[in-house]
């Protein structure tokens, strides 16, 4: 994906008068935006352009906006996403953040909220990719792991190689840049997700469990991914001596 | 813990009650039968030896055969009658069948109780997930104009946009609210026509005269959307439905026509009647969207929308097709449609008991 100087916005939404609404107030506030009624045109228009957001109706006629969030991912494709839906209790949220979406706003919606949010997804992928941008920040190294920020891959300490989805890239990212501080449930969620997404902050743990198994020779006694008990989490790149 | 779950106990619990009692009850009754005819051969044998004493004492065999009928007294030696004693075995034997009977009547009875009640149970319970998952869907249909309407509103408030903009926000609104407002009908008309308490009606109908009062109700409309609409049926042809029901059915079904005709821009409706043995059929035709084969069925479910986003200014609810198959499931008739594939136009075909005396 590559940074546009006006991002570009691709809004796949079947209703045509709430996705008129959606891409003119978009336009005005100054985005480049596209858009698709179903999700195989959307699959289409992404084989030829790219965006820097996808707001996403989940239920589409033909395939559905959590399979086709899935779909991207599994071909690599980290645009962020932004679930639109009228489907908004809790399970659905989840379902929609596991498929692999940034945000889910449930219909009707405030026109402000939706913008609030749109520009803070794209705020925290501009703090991402400027944050990988030089050699020295677009990888990193600790206990035999390296990892490529902008590749989204990784090769662990036993050789093995990981594709790492945005939100773990994102809160390796978070802790590799306060190395050695604590940070804080709170402040992850606010950095990588946004603020009131999830319903819990046990979804940063589980997280943490997945990067520990991944990276950590003995998951159980981590040296880099350290719990400081009832704050949060910190990352020692040398190890926990 | 839900009130499948205690229906599942209880009666586990009573099953298990009963054939424990059942099985106890038969067991005592055998110790009875038992008993009661052990107890009878100890009274024949009480005869049997007063018989051969009065032998031994040198009574007549023939005088102590008319005093102690139920024993033998042949060769000198007395004996219980072998009629007798088959028949002691055979009260015990009958006995021990007719407990046996009863007690798996018993069971079959209590069993086939529970079978009604469980039945009658898991009927009301489909009826309530329906239920739900209709107010469910109904909820999630409203929420999508609901937002529509609630962006145009705070674009206007938050953009005070040109009066030509204005205008489109506020045409906009006006359909979003339309389509609530059919939404609503449809969806009260629906919920009616579930519970089956539709005030349907029937009588011979003339099919013509039905299908051009609708088609002139929504001559505007089709002139707009540039869409011809050609009907051939011969004014012999009466139905028996009724009144109102037929015209719903039209009116659905040419609207369905015209929804699958508004992403292509232009094109035609063809609605023919003709007679079959019995019956009267109608087949509606459009130019339009068509369908996959595989979607035939599923068009005549709630809430199926093949082409929701509609085109040229028309929304569907998903309710028109399935109030159609209902509406004629009442006239004792039938529905279905065809297509070529998607793009190639497709044909729905209603069929209608004919009209007793008007049969072709």
């Amino acid at each position: 994906m590559s940074p546009a100087a006006t991002p570009r916005v691709l809004v796949v939404e079947d209703d045509r008068h709430l996705a008129a609404g959606v891409l003119e107030n978009l336009r005005a506030e100054g985005y480049e935006v596209a858009s698709a009624t179903d999700g195989e045109a959307a699959l289409a228009w992404l084989a030829q352009g790219t965006a820097a957001l996808i707001v996403l109706d989940v239920m589409l006629p033909g395939i559905d906006g959590f399979a086709l969030c899935r779909t991207l991912r599994e071909r690599g494709d980290n645009t962020p996403v932004l679930f639109l839906t009228a489907r908004g209790d809790p399970a659905d949220r989840v379902r929609g953040l596991e498929s692999g979406g940034d945000d889910y706003l449930a219909k009707p919606f405030h026109l402000q909220e939706f913008l609030l949010r749109v520009r803070a997804i794209l705020r925290r992928w501009d703090w991402y990719r400027s944050a990988s941008a030089e050699p020295a920040t677009a990888q990193l190294r600790f206990g035999g792991n390296e990892v490529d920020f902008r590749a989204f891959r990784a090769r662990a300490w036993n050789g093995e190689a990981h594709e790492l989805t945005e939100k773990e890239a994102m809160i390796l990212k978070v802790l590799a840049e306060h190395g050695g501080e604590i940070v804080s449930r709170e402040d992850l969620l606010e950095k990588v997700w946004g603020y009131d997404v999830f319903p819990s902050t046990r979804t940063v743990d589980n997280f943490i469990l997945r990067l520990r198994k991944r990276f950590e020779r003995d998951p159980a006694n981590p040296r880099h991914f350290l719990t400081v008990w009832g704050v949060g989490y910190r990352f020692l790149r040398e190890g926990e001596p | 813990m839900t009130a499948r779950r205690v229906f599942q106990l209880t009666t586990l619990a009573l099953v298990l009650v009963s054939v424990v009692q059942v099985g106890w009850w038969l067991l005592d009754q055998q110790r009875y039968t038992r008993a009661t005819v052990a107890a009878q051969r100890d009274a024949y044998a009480g005869q049997v030896a007063a018989a051969q004493a009065l032998l031994d004492a040198g009574v007549e065999p023939a005088r102590v055969a008319q005093l102690l009928p139920k024993v033998d007294v042949g060769g000198g030696r007395a004996a219980l009658a072998p009629a007798v004693s088959a028949a002691l075995e055979n009260e015990e034997r009958s006995r021990h069948r007719q407990y046996a009977w009863e007690g798996a009547f018993f069971l079959l009875a209590l069993g086939l109780c529970i079978a009604v009640i469980a039945r009658a149970l898991r009927a009301e319970a489909q009826v309530r997930a329906e239920q739900d998952s209709f107010l469910a869907l109904v909820s999630h249909q409203f929420k999508t104009p609901l937002a529509s309407l609630q962006l145009s509103l705070e674009t206007l408030a938050l953009r005070s946009p040109p009066p030509e903009q204005a205008r489109v926000l506020i045409e906009r609104m006006l359909a979003d609210l339309a389509r609530m407002e059919l939404m609503v009908t449809q969806i009260l008309e629906s919920a009616r026509l579930e519970r089956g308490r539709a005030d349907f009606r029937p009588e011979p109908v003339q099919l013509a005269g039905a299908v051009a009062r609708v088609v002139t109700q929504l001559e505007e409309r089709t002139r707009r959307a540039q869409v011809s609409v050609r009907s051939s049926i011969s004014p012999e042809l009466y139905v028996v439905s009724d009144p109102l029901a037929l015209d719903v059915v039209v009116r659905n079904v040419l609207e369905n026509a015209l929804a699958a005709l508004a992403p292509v821009g232009a094109g035609s409706v063809t609605l023919e009647g003709r007679p079959l043995s019995g019956e009267v059929e109608l087949a509606v035709a459009d130019t339009g969207v068509g369908f996959a084969s595989a979607d035939g069925a599923r068009l005549f479910e709630k809430f199926t929308r093949l082409h929701p986003g509609g085109g040229g200014g028309y929304y569907g609810t998903g309710l028109g097709l399935f109030i159609v198959r209902r509406l004629m499931e009442l006239a004792h008739g039938r529905v279905s449609a065809h297509s070529e594939g998607e793009g190639r136009g497709a044909c729905f075909v209603l069929t209608w008991p004919a009209a007793a005396g008007r049969v072709p």
